[in-house]
């Protein structure tokens, strides 16, 4: 039974109102992600669990206790931070063996656990050194190994990987997916990397000035983004917006003109404005003498070759939409084309909330 | 074009080196010449005849001196011990600790520092001789403590500042009490800043004259500038015996000095973070 439950959470710094009414339970062995910009309460929220951070209001139970006043080390959770924050004067074995030394737990377990941690992360050899002596992608499995041997009800990860190189991050990242496989606790991962929250989380926690956006699956977030912050936030290249305008026919025709759609895939009631949402990925591009619904010609302004993909800056008319294309025998610079959209895979936003239609 | 200004840097530092070990080098030559050699006209540059007759006969005909030396010893060692745990403890608390008003509280313990000592002694004076601390070790470290905890505090709290926070943080998380991440992260981790610190207090501590003249009276109490002072005599000025006794006075501190410079080692911090 280790279930996190923040129950309408809130940290105030004097006025500032850093994290709002954070209300969610964390299901037993659940990878969260906290996800968002930064200065978003992510952080915050997350140094709340685990102690370091008072709680101005609301609730914070693990596995049903009440954990407001409780001391960080009674609190059954560990934490791995950015920086790894080693004992820098001490050596791995030590680094690693002491929250179970403070403990009092007998030097015998201390080794064997501290040699099955190491040796499950591939430190062994290096248990006797310093950090000093080590690479930084050894140094976050130090401290990743230090959370693991106290065998804690949560782990609490602060941006762990976002010190390393993007090879070894890559490396990291799916050795943490490994890793909680075969641990199956309950972790909760603060990044500002949407990479490393689509890939590793059970669910995501989108957090945007101290108020979540968002909770859903990757799945969730990417292809029903509640409002218009998440939309953007979440899939890379971001999302492509054009404000469009109902016409008399009832149809509805972006700012610029060039763009008309007969109709839009979800009810906004009588809003005479709405904002559109259109994945660079969603944009189909095909030869200029394309016909059909929601076919428009388009002309190339710039394309970008990144390997696999190709990005394609394309104007129709005066609107400008951001379309990512397979990466061989894509059109060019110059280029008369024709996209298509559809329908759906539109998201559609409130102009004045940002929240979406569904 | 680049070497120009660094020239005329070069030049700065060797002239400021050479205007502040100037009286340094005279001192020590002084120490070396023999009283005629002192008194000559035009002045002996290198001593002429080379002797070092004026060490023997110090150390012969006024053995004092190395008590006064080992006074001195004493006060600084215990000032600088004192004042490193209590400034440690004061500089962790106000940098670290979240105190509130910390920034309130350290401006108080600058201003206490601004008080001249002369102006602290007949008080001082009096308290000693009615608490019997007159002429003890414990009264002029007691002093000089007093003297120089708030520069030791200051010079602490902002080392300590200087700590990446994540590692207490941690350390916290492990389950260690402020005390014990005090003693033993924060302490190893700062460990080129006590040495600083405490090698500055230790000099201080030394050279102070006005407390150490007025509550060491008794001669065999007396640390070293002050027993020094009192060298000369009624009508002459015997600069051979107060040269040499001032080499004397000033080579435990040098010692002191080259032991612990080699200490004060940089990045020790290095491995914790990124």
């Amino acid at each position: 039974m280790t279930e996190v439950k923040l129950d309408r959470i809130g940290k105030k710094y004097g006025a500032v109102e850093a994290v709002q009414q954070f209300d969610l339970t964390i299901r037993e062995g659940e990878f969260l992600v906290l996800l968002g910009p930064s200065g978003c309460g992510k952080s915050t929220t997350l140094r709340m669990i685990a102690g370091l951070e008072s709680i101005t209001s609301g609730d914070l139970l693990i596995g049903g206790d009440r954990m407001n006043d409780v001391d960080p080390k009674d609190r059954g959770v560990a934490m791995v931070f950015q920086n790894y924050a080693l004992y820098p004067h001490k050596t791995v074995f030590d680094n690693m063996a002491m929250a179970l030394k403070l403990q009092k737990v007998p030097t015998a377990e201390i080794n064997d656990r501290v040699g099955r941690t190491a040796e499950m992360l591939g430190l062994t050899d290096y248990l006797q050194r310093k950090p000093a002596a080590l690479s930084g992608g050894q140094r976050q499995r130090v401290a990743i190994g230090r959370a693991i041997v106290r065998t804690p009800k949560v782990f609490l990860f602060d941006e762990p990987l976002s010190n390393l190189d993007a090879k070894l991050r890559v490396k990291m990242r799916m050795e943490l997916q490994e890793l909680h496989a075969r641990l199956n606790a309950t972790s909760v991962y603060v990044t500002h990397d949407q990479v490393e929250a689509m890939t590793l989380a059970d669910r995501i926690v989108i957090m945007n000035g101290g108020v979540v956006a968002q909770v859903g699956t990757p799945r969730e977030v990417y292809d029903h983004p509640a409002d218009e912050f998440v939309a953007g936030f979440i899939g890379s290249p971001a999302m492509n917006f054009l404000d469009l305008t109902r016409d008399d026919t009832g149809g509805w025709r972006s700012d610029c003109g060039s763009l008309s759609l007969p109709a839009l895939p979800v009810d906004t009631g009588t809003r005479q404005r709405v904002r559109l949402g259109v994945r660079p990925e969603h944009i189909e591009v095909s030869g200029a003498a394309a016909q059909g619904p929601l076919t428009f010609p388009a002309q190339v302004l710039l394309d970008e070759l990144l390997g696999a993909d190709a990005l394609l800056s394309l104007g129709i008319g005066e609107a400008r939409l951001l379309a990512r294309v397979g990466g061989t025998g894509h059109p060019v610079k110059g280029d008369s084309v024709a996209i298509r959209l559809t329908p759906s895979q539109l998201h559609v936003f409130d102009c004045e909330t940002g929240a979406a239609f569904r | 074009m680049k070497t120009r200004p660094r020239f005329g840097l070069y030049a700065l530092v060797i002239l400021s080196v050479v205007i502040s070990f100037l009286p340094i080098i005279w001192l020590v030559l002084t120490s070396l010449k023999t009283t005629e050699g002192i008194y000559a006209w035009p002045p002996q540059y290198l001593p002429d005849p080379f002797t070092l007759k004026n060490y023997i006969n110090i150390i012969t005909n006024s053995p004092e001196l190395l008590l006064y030396v080992l006074n001195s010893f004493i006060v600084a060692l215990g000032c600088t011990v004192v004042a490193l745990s209590f400034g440690g403890m004061a500089g962790y608390a106000l940098s670290r600790l979240g105190m509130r008003r910390a920034g309130v509280l350290m401006v108080f313990i600058l201003a206490v520092s601004m008080f001249p000592p002369v102006s602290l002694l007949p008080s001082l004076f009096q308290n000693f001789l009615s608490l019997g601390l007159l002429n003890t070790y414990t009264g002029l470290i007691i002093a000089h403590t007093g003297l120089f905890l708030p520069f030791t505090v200051w010079m602490l709290a902002s080392y300590f500042a200087t700590l990446p926070s994540e590692i207490e943080e941690a350390a916290r998380m492990d389950g260690m009490g402020f005390f014990r991440i005090f003693w033993s992260i924060v302490i190893p981790l700062s460990w080129p800043g006590f040495v600083a610190t405490g090698l500055i207090v230790f000099i201080f501590s030394w050279n102070e004259f006005p407390l150490a003249l007025v509550l060491m009276t008794q001669n065999a109490m007396r640390t070293a500038p002050v027993g020094i002072s009192l060298y000369p005599g009624e009508y002459a000025f015997p600069w051979e015996t107060i040269s040499t006794a001032t080499v004397i006075a000033i080579v435990p501190i040098l010692i002191i000095t080259a032991i612990f410079q080699k200490q004060i080692v940089g990045g020790l911090t290095a491995g914790a973070g990124k």
